[in-house]
């Protein structure tokens, strides 16, 4: 038999497991719904449980029906943590993959094999909720925002400490040309360069390019 | 203390710091700060950032000028340059970024109360506060709303556990010395009190570290 709480306890295990993995696991639609249904439930029996008493219930002179609204009070709680919980562990990973700069909401194929958005895609549907979809929007927009008031340090840079100002690399996949300051560069595939890091972070970040030690 | 203290002790006036060097050490001396720190610590008031970005874009100007020059000796001395510059920008980055990892972590806690708010800068109260809408945001539509209203708070304190998190300022930290000093620590069975001297180094709680700390008289390691 179904008890209160199952359905909570399988989101925090969802919650768990999402902080040890790569990527996003699809959103549990169906859990957070029954979890939500769950806590209407136990509201309505707490507020009918009540209703006899008419606001004079004295919780001594009744302690079977005081226990009973106990038990349902906590159950609500209770579920409403594991439904912050679970919706907070995926928007921090979101908001992580935000700030590697990574596109989530791209993942209609226009780049073949990018290994971030290939994460987060599963069986060509999405695997964010919509709400989370708008909210993964909005953070960026918040973060391009901070972005600009440090245009000269940027945020989302390495937070490496530098050791060299130039770094060898390889290209993984095509690049297309940059522009340096000491010229353009044409990235093809398997070649190897000797660049400024500064001018590279976002391809190595992408996946473009690796760092060779 | 290095070689530089010492010499300014001997002869102040010639081995007087240069400003960018004293913004430099404040900086860094903030930066370590900040990452060892549980709480979040004030934002520098004295206009340090301001400085530090000007002196960022006049470097960055000067890489630009000297970038046209072919001369061998020109192309040392820019690399020089953007080495420190890269250096420079990361102690920026990664200070503004552990604050902000700081700030996200206990955002509704840092807007509590006005002295908390104060420690933030303009941009990191808008940030938190922008923050925080958009998640509370997020829990509204994906189930909140759908939620009795009695339980769609978000600050509940009932049954003695406030909702609203609070950084650990029992937790451990190292701390030097940065002049003699009386130092007091709470310990798990007995207290210890001990007289230090300058450059000694001591771990204790954060909450007995933090009123020498803001004092100036150790810093955190």
């Amino acid at each position: 038999m179904p008890m209160y709480g199952d359905q909570g306890n399988k989101l925090v295990q969802h919650a768990k497991r999402t902080q040890n993995l790569a990527h996003l696991p699809p959103y549990q639609t169906e859990l957070v719904r029954g979890v939500t249904r769950e806590v209407r439930d136990l509201d309505k029996d707490v507020a009918s449980l009540l209703e006899p008493f008419q606001g004079s219930f004295d919780p001594s002179a009744d302690q079977a029906t005081a226990c009973t609204l106990l038990v349902n009070h906590l159950s609500m709680r209770r579920n409403k943590r594991c439904l912050l919980a679970y919706h907070r562990t995926r928007t921090d990973k979101l908001e992580e993959l935000a700030w590697a700069g990574s596109d989530v909401l791209d993942h209609a194929g226009q780049q073949p094999g990018g290994a971030n958005n290939a994460a987060l895609v599963d069986g060509g549907a999405s695997s964010l909720s919509p709400q989370e979809e708008d909210y993964f929007r909005q953070f960026g927009d918040l973060l391009a925002a901070c972005k600009g008031q440090w245009t000269d340090i940027d945020l989302t840079g390495s937070l490496e400490p530098p050791r060299d100002l130039f770094i060898d690399v390889r290209v993984l996949k095509d690049a297309g040309e940059i522009q340096t300051e000491y010229g353009a560069i044409n990235l093809t595939k398997n070649s190897q360069f000797y660049v400024r890091q500064g001018d590279v972070e976002r391809l190595v970040a992408q996946g473009y390019l690796q760092k060779l030690a | 203390m290095d070689i530089d203290d010492i010499l300014r002790e001997v002869d102040p006036v010639f081995h007087a710091v240069p400003h960018e060097k004293r913004d430099l050490q404040e900086l860094t001396r903030a930066w370590i700060a900040e990452r060892s720190a549980p709480e979040l610590l004030h934002w520098p008031a004295n206009g340090l950032f301001e400085r530090i970005n000007n002196n960022i874009k006049q470097q960055i100007e000067k890489v630009e000028e000297m970038t046209g020059d072919m001369d061998p000796k020109t192309n040392f001395a820019l690399i020089v340059i953007q080495t420190e510059l890269e250096r420079y920008k990361y102690l920026v980055r990664s200070y503004l970024r552990a604050r902000m990892a700081k700030i996200d972590r206990h955002t509704l806690h840092y807007l509590s109360t006005d002295a908390l708010r104060s420690r933030l800068s303009e941009m990191e109260l808008a940030y938190a506060t922008r923050h925080q809408a958009l998640l509370h945001n997020h829990y509204l539509s994906s189930f909140l709303s759908s939620f009795p209203p009695n339980l769609q708070n978000l600050n509940d304190a009932s049954a003695g556990i406030s909702m609203i998190e609070t950084p650990d300022l029992e937790c451990a930290v190292f701390i030097r010395l940065l002049k003699d000093a009386f130092v007091e620590g709470r310990g798990v069975d007995s207290d210890g009190s001990l007289d230090m001297r300058e450059s000694d180094i001591v771990i204790l709680r954060w909450a007995d570290a933090k009123p020498l700390v803001e004092a100036g008289s150790a810093e955190l390691v």
